[in-house]
């Protein structure tokens, strides 16, 4: 680990410079309460202190719909498509959206490697951005608000620029190509740094860590929040298409007029859709629409595996664009007993 | 290779799903690989109803003279598919539904001048004959026409979509003018494959691929969400009722959230 500053007028020389690495997407105001990340043009489009985005950064390495081949049924023949070799550099990820990432690696390369998903990702260049938590953030009772690993440089905010903490050899070439922008960092840069996070962690909502919370939910399957919550759900997927985790899709085949050939693609697909639980027969393991708003409950909280806690990373995305209002965390809290404290 | 024969019917409409389906950029290649034994928007010497595999009826069952053609049509068709609003939810013709009897509207219409059709009150051609697969849409997008088509052409069945625009709208990257403005987007309830169009271009989408099927459209949740931003009754009915005037579970949706007055 390795720590450099750059000052603000320079981060806009520097994001320049990030171009020619790549398509470089940063987070971009498109609303008036909301972001995106999207191609960075101007680099003066950049929105620094953005809350979050809609869409999750994993659509750039497992886009919302890809071929994945074409068929021809008379040759019975399969044509492969893979992804082109294009380096994608993310600028301004939040440390959830990082360790987003890194739950994703971990079901796409770890555990089942997606040549498609490995070939967008090993190339990708990732850069963290410090953040300000709001009402819907609880990364850090999911103990991700610092992420330590899964990103080639992370921008801290100080007063007068940034603190860069280098992550990765190619987050050292890239300090490195362009050392005229970056100096020494000073002790005050370090106070400066540590005055911000202490602000920050005085900012959440929630404290302690949530670490318990996926056998409180084991043990209260039966709570009634299910009930009063699943009643106001409108089964419209917004949770599970923010969320940077979820990670099912649906593969289809799509024939071609020509009736021989055709191609399979793969599309997002979110649980709280009926045919996510339909099989042969026809059998649902998901029958109701609170079957399906519990199974997310679960899916985020007591599936995961060993990257980190949860598979839910507080990011609030599943909160703020619920169209019915239904608060992930509220509703966590209830079964989980905790407590919130607002912060003055 | 054989050719399947194909049907394109019209009961009462705009016409505009013919239209489509007759101006898809791939009309060529589709009439290359079918055989259109009646398409009046393509040939004015198409005929009713000739034995065909797949007949795609546009329209809503709106007069005596649909409902015979109707019954003809599914009498000589293997498959049989309701195409577009009008043939799928009975069409924005469909408001009255329950509200108006039909003699009421065509006085008002008409006042006492005679016309040649005998008027039924607007209904989805399922109310009278069995359909076997739905393409929803006023009009309907193009690459449904084709991957409904292909799949016929490929021996197996094009399938449904059981989710709502919403998810699409999300996909797009779309703010939700829901939440932000409080508009009244019919996106939670509609049955996607329109890719999120009106969004996108910054309008609340109004319903027109009607609800979405398998009884996944939850009236209720979206009237509550509805009620809390403060719409009354009568313009959230109104508004659900443009393509949903015949969805069963509408009406007791809305009482559910509204209380049972009108
Ligand atoms: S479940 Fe909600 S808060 Fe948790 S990571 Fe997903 S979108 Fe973010
Ligand atoms: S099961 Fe649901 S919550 Fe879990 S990853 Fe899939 S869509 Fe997301
Ligand atoms: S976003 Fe809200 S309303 Fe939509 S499926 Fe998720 S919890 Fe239900
Ligand atoms: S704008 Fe409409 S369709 Fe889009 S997310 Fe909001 S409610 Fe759904
Ligand atoms: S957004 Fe709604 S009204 Fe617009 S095309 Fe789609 S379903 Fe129809």
């Amino acid at each position: 680990m390795r720590y450099v500053k750059i000052s603000k007028a320079d981060t806009y020389q520097f994001l320049e410079r990030l171009k020619r690495r790549g398509t470089l997407y940063a987070p971009q105001k498109v609303s008036e309460l909301s972001y995106d990340f999207k191609l960075l043009e101007d680099v003066k489009e950049i929105a620094f202190g953005y809350p979050r985005t809609i869409r999750p950064p994993r659509r750039f390495f497992y886009p919302a719909e890809e071929t994945l081949f074409t068929f021809d049924t008379t040759r019975v023949e399969l044509y492969e498509k893979m992804p082109e070799d294009e380096t994608v550099v993310l600028f301004g990820l939040h440390s959830c959206d990082i360790v987003g990432l890194r739950i994703m690696d971990s079901e796409f390369m770890d555990e089942t490697p997606d040549p498609y998903y490995q070939q967008r990702r090993k190339n990708s260049i990732v850069i963290g951005l410090s953040c300000l938590p709001d009402e819907y953030c609880f990364c850090n009772v999911r103990r991700v608000d610092f992420v330590d690993a899964g990103f080639d440089l992370f921008f801290h905010e100080l007063p007068d620029g940034y603190l860069v903490r280098v992550g990765t050899v190619t987050g050292h070439k890239l300090t490195d190509e362009s050392s005229d922008l970056f100096t020494r960092v000073t002790e005050q840069d370090i106070n400066e740094m540590r005055a911000f996070e202490t602000k920050r962690a005085g900012m959440f909502r929630l404290n302690g860590n949530w670490d318990s919370l996926r056998y409180q939910l084991e043990l209260r399957m039966g709570h009634p929040m299910y009930d009063r919550e699943a009643e106001k759900c409108l089964g419209c997927g917004n949770c599970t298409i923010t969320c940077p985790t979820c990670r099912c899709y649906d593969v289809k085949d799509i024939p071609s007029i020509d009736g021989r050939t055709g191609e399979r693609v793969r599309v997002w697909d979110s649980c709280q859709f009926r045919s996510h639980g339909l099989v042969a027969g026809p059998h649902n393991f998901r029958e109701s629409k609170k079957d399906r708003f519990v199974n997310r409950y679960m899916c985020k909280n007591a599936y995961n595996r060993t990257t980190t806690t949860a598979y839910c990373v507080g990011c609030g995305r599943c909160t703020q664009f619920c169209p019915a209002g239904i608060s992930f965390m509220k509703n966590l809290m209830e079964i989980g007993g905790y407590v919130e404290m607002i912060p003055e | 290779m054989c050719k399947p024969k194909v049907g394109v019917y019209a009961l009462t409409s705009c016409y505009g799903c013919q239209l489509k389906l007759a101006t898809v950029s791939k009309i060529l290649e589709i009439s290359e690989a079918v055989s259109f034994e009646s398409f009046y928007m393509l040939s004015s010497a198409s005929t009713m109803a000739p034995d065909v595999e797949v007949a795609f009826v546009e329209g809503s069952v709106s007069t005596e003279k649909d409902l015979e053609e109707l019954h003809e049509i599914r009498k000589h068709s293997k498959i049989l598919v309701a195409l577009g609003a009008c043939s799928v939810n009975g069409g924005v013709q469909s408001w009255a539904e329950g509200d108006k009897k039909v003699s009421d509207l065509h006085a008002t219409v008409y006042g006492t001048s005679k016309i040649d059709a005998a008027p039924l009150q607007a209904t989805p051609i399922s109310k009278h004959v069995k359909v076997d697969y739905y393409l929803p849409g006023c009009p309907p997008e193009e690459d449904e026409i084709l991957y409904f088509i292909s799949a016929f052409l490929f021996g197996t069945f094009p399938e449904p979509k059981d989710f709502p625009v919403c998810s699409e709208c999300r996909m797009a990257g779309n703010p939700c003018i829901l939440i932000e403005r409080g508009e009244p987007c019919l996106g939670p309830v509609t049955t996607a494959g329109c890719k999120a169009r009106c969004i996108s271009h910054d309008v609340p989408c109004i319903g027109c691929r009607g609800p979405v099927p398998h009884n996944t459209s939850w009236f209720d949740s979206l009237a509550s969400v509805f009620k809390a931003k403060g719409m009354s009754r009568e313009s959230v009915r109104a508004r659900m009722r443009i393509f949903g005037a015949h969805e069963p579970n509408l009406e007791g949706h809305l009482d559910k959230i509204y209380g049972g007055t009108k």
